[in-house]
C-alpha cells in the first residue's frame, strides 16, 4: 500500500500489466454477463460494487494506470453519500487517512467573508460531508479492493473499437497489445467518459451545450498553513476581479483553480512560469511553494435522452457532463453505478425482472438533469452574460455583507448531495416538511447496535448480496406469526429487523443514541416500517404496517417502484 | 423587515430573473427592474416594511432626507 503518489516533479501513478485475455486466438466468441468499459470513478465504483454484491464483471480500460494521464487529477471532492457507499464497499478507512476531510466553505468578494457555511451541523452519518482526495487516488483504492475481491477480471490495454448490438446484448471489438478480439455480453455498462465510442457509435444526441468560461488550474505544495476549508472568491483581487477556489488535498497539495477572461490565450496561462506568477500574486512574493500539476479547462453540459438503450447502460460522463462547480461529475457517477449496482445483481439472479433496469434510467437521469441546472445556476452567477446580470450581482454581494438572505444568493456552488428519487422528484424545500428520511431520500449512516452487539452504523447491514433491509419499530407482538413467515419467504432479498426492542422475534437493532430513529423519522408508540434499498434509500415508510402491506411494498420495490408510484 | 432567507427556491428565483433580462438593453434593464421593484412592493404593502427596504437598499450611498410621515 503506497502512502503518497507525489514524488520530486509530480505524481507518480501505478501501471498494471496487461495480460492476454482467453478470447485472443479462441476458435468462438465468448460471453460475459457484465462488460462495463472504462475503469474512471464510475467504471471502478460500479466493478466494485458488482465484485461486493458477488457477482463477476469484466473492465475494458484503454489505458494501463490510473487517473487521466497528463492530467494529474480532475475531481478533488467526494460528498458523504459517496463516501458511505465507499464504507460499504471496504475502502471508507483509506480515504479517510489519505485524504483531507472538511465541512467549512466561505465565499469572499473582495478581502470579505460574504457567505459561510458549515456543513456537519446537519449530519448524523460516520461519514464527514465531504472528504477531498485526488481522484486517482480514489480510484486506486477501488482497484486495489476489486483485486482483493477476486472477482472482477481487469483488463487493461483493452480499447474498444468496434461495438455491435445484439437483440440480447452485444458484441464488442477490443483491440490490446496482443492483437484484437470479439466478445459479447449480456449487458454493456459504458463509463467510457466524455467521449464515449460506444455511445456515438450507437449516434445517440448528446445535446451538447459548451460553456464560454475558461479556467487554469495549479495545484501547488508549500508549507505555510492555510485552514483546511474551502474557500471560493467570487471576485478575487489578485486575479483581476475574477473568480478563484483555494482547496486542500491529500499530500499538502492546494488546488487553486484561477478564472480567466473568455478570451484567454490558454497555452500562455499554464505556462509554468505564468502559472508561478499568478501563484504569487495569491500568496505574496515571500511564500515558497512548488507547482505540482497546472491545467487549463473549459466545460461544457451533455446528456443523452436514455441512460438505457437495449441491454446498454450509461453512466458517468458518458450519460451526463456538467462544469466542475459543486463537485456534481465525480460524485453523480459513483451515485450512478451505487444505482444500478444492485439492480444489475438482482436481474442477473433472477430475482428481478430487466423493469428494474429500466428504473436505473428513470432515476438517474432526472439526477442529471438537476445536477445541470444546477452547475448551470453557479456558472452563470460566476459569468454573467449582460451589464444586467453584473449589476444584479454586484448588488447580491453588496446586500450579503449585511443581510443573510442575500448571502443565500452568492453561488459559488451548491454541493452535492444525494437526490431523491420518485416521479416527480421531490425538492429538497419540499423535503423539510417530511419528519426523517423521506421517500426516494437516502438514509443517512447513522450508528446502531449490531443484532450481534458489535457497535456499527447503518451501512453494515447492506454489505454482502443485494438485499432489501426492512425495519419495524413500535409494532404489536401479534402480528410476529406472519412476519416471521414472511421474513424466511422473502430470504435473501428482504433482511427484516426491529428497532430497539424484540417484539416480533427478528434480530434486533439497537438504537441507544436515537440517531437511527431521528435519521429515520420514527415516533414513540406509533407502529411502523421502513424498506430500505440495497442502495440505502428510502423505498416505502408504512404505517400501521402488517405482513401484506410490506409484502407489496417490496413487489413494487424488486420492479424498480417507489411506494409513491404503487397503486 | 425580513433580512432571512425566504424564498422557497431563490437559485430558481435568480435564473428566471436573469433570464427575463436576456435580450435588453441597459436602459430596458433599468426599466424592467423599476417595473419589477413597483410590483414587488405592492406585494408588500405595508408601509413600514417598505420604508425599512428603502433604507437599506440606500445604505451604501449615504445618508438622505425621507419625507415627513
Amino acid at each position: 500500500m503506497a502512502d503518497s503518489a507525489l514524488q520530486p516533479g509530480g505524481y507518480v501513478l501505478p501501471e498494471y500489466e496487461f495480460v492476454a485475455p482467453p478470447d485472443l486466438g479462441a476458435p468462438e466468441v465468448r460471453r460475459y454477463p457484465v462488460v462495463i468499459v472504462g475503469a474512471g470513478l464510475s467504471g471502478l465504483a460500479l466493478a466494485c460494487d458488482l465484485a461486493e454484491r458477488g457477482v463477476a464483471a469484466v473492465v475494458l480500460d484503454d489505458d494501463n494506470t490510473i487517473g487521466v494521464r497528463g492530467a494529474s487529477s480532475r475531481g478533488i471532492v467526494y460528498a458523504q453519500k459517496t463516501l458511505e457507499m465507499m464504507d460499504r464497499l471496504g475502502i471508507y478507512e483509506r480515504i479517510r487517512k489519505k485524504g483531507v476531510v472538511w465541512s467549512v466553505g466561505k465565499t469572499l468578494a473582495g478581502h470579505e467573508v460574504v457567505y459561510e457555511f458549515d456543513a456537519s451541523s446537519v449530519s448524523d452519518s460516520r461519514q464527514p460531508p465531504f472528504i477531498n482526495l485526488q481522484q486517482f487516488y480514489l480510484e486506486w483504492f477501488m482497484v486495489d479492493r476489486i483485486m482483493e475481491f477476486g472477482r472482477t477480471d481487469l483488463r487493461w490495454k483493452s480499447k474498444v473499437v468496434g461495438y455491435e448490438v445484439l437483440a440480447d446484448g452485444a458484441r464488442i471489438e477490443v483491440e490490446t497489445p496482443a492483437g484484437r478480439y470479439l466478445l459479447e455480453a449480456d449487458w454493456v455498462c459504458d463509463c467510457s467518459g466524455v467521449n464515449s465510442f460506444i455511445r456515438d457509435s450507437l449516434r445517440l444526441d448528446t445535446h451538447q451545450a459548451r460553456g464560454i468560461d475558461r479556467w487554469c488550474i495549479s495545484d501547488v505544495r508549500f508549507k505555510e498553513s492555510l485552514p483546511i476549508e474551502r474557500w471560493t472568491w467570487v471576485e478575487a483581487p489578485f486575479n483581476d476581479n475574477r473568480a478563484v477556489w483555494q482547496h486542500l488535498m491529500a499530500d499538502d497539495v492546494w488546488r487553486l483553480d484561477f478564472q480567466m477572461g473568455p478570451e484567454t490565450d490558454i497555452e500562455h496561462v499554464s505556462k509554468p512560469e505564468v502559472a508561478a506568477e499568478r501563484v504569487r500574486r495569491q500568496l505574496g512574493e515571500d511564500v515558497e511553494f512548488e507547482l505540482v500539476w497546472v491545467g487549463p479547462y473549459s466545460y461544457r453540459a451533455q446528456l443523452i435522452d436514455e441512460f438505457r438503450v437495449g441491454r446498454t447502460l450509461f453512466l458517468g460522463d458518458s450519460a451526463h457532463a456538467m462544469s466542475p462547480f459543486g463537485a456534481r461529475g465525480g460524485n453523480s457517477g459513483i451515485q450512478d453505478a451505487d444505482n444500478l449496482g444492485w439492480k444489475l445483481a438482482l436481474v442477473l439472479s433472477g430475482r428481478a425482472s430487466e423493469a428494474l433496469i429500466d428504473s436505473y434510467s428513470d432515476e438517474r437521469r432526472p439526477a442529471a438533469q438537476f445536477n445541470i441546472m444546477t452547475t448551470r445556476r453557479t456558472a452563470r452567477f460566476l459569468q454573467p452574460e449582460s451589464p444586467a446580470e453584473k449589476l444584479l450581482r454586484d448588488a447580491a454581494i453588496s446586500l450579503a455583507k449585511e443581510y443573510s438572505f442575500a448571502r443565500s444568493l452568492c453561488n459559488t456552488g451548491r454541493l452535492s448531495n444525494s437526490f431523491i428519487y420518485g416521479k416527480p422528484p421531490t425538492s429538497r424545500a419540499q423535503k423539510h416538511k417530511v419528519r426523517g428520511v423521506a421517500v426516494g431520500e437516502a438514509v443517512q449512516n447513522v450508528a446502531v447496535e449490531l443484532p450481534d452487539g458489535r457497535a456499527g452504523t447503518l451501512v453494515d447491514l447492506f454489505r454482502g448480496g443485494p438485499a432489501f433491509v426492512g425495519l419495524w419499530s413500535h409494532a404489536s407482538p401479534d402480528l410476529s406469526g406472519e412476519v416471521i413467515r414472511l421474513a424466511n419467504r422473502t430470504v435473501p432479498t428482504l433482511r427484516m429487523l426491529e428497532i430497539g426492542r424484540g417484539a416480533l422475534g427478528l434480530s434486533v437493532l439497537g438504537d441507544a443514541t436515537g440517531k437511527l430513529g431521528a435519521a429515520l423519522g420514527a415516533t414513540r408508540g406509533k407502529p411502523t416500517f421502513w424498506l430500505l434499498r440495497p442502495d440505502m434509500h428510502l423505498a416505502a415508510r408504512i404505517e400501521n404496517p402488517d405482513a401484506a402491506k410490506v409484502r407489496h411494498a417490496l413487489c413494487g420495490a424488486i420492479d424498480g417502484r417507489l411506494q409513491s408510484e404503487l397503486p | 423587515m425580513k433580512t432571512e432567507l425566504n424564498f422557497a427556491d431563490h437559485d430558481a428565483f435568480y435564473e428566471h430573473l436573469i433570464a427575463a433580462h436576456q435580450g435588453l438593453d441597459e436602459a430596458q434593464s433599468a426599466q424592467l427592474n423599476a417595473r419589477l421593484l413597483l410590483l414587488l412592493a405592492n406585494q408588500v404593502g405595508d408601509g413600514t416594511v417598505l420604508a425599512a427596504c428603502v433604507d437599506a437598499a440606500r445604505k451604501p450611498f449615504g445618508p438622505y432626507s425621507p419625507p415627513e410621515a
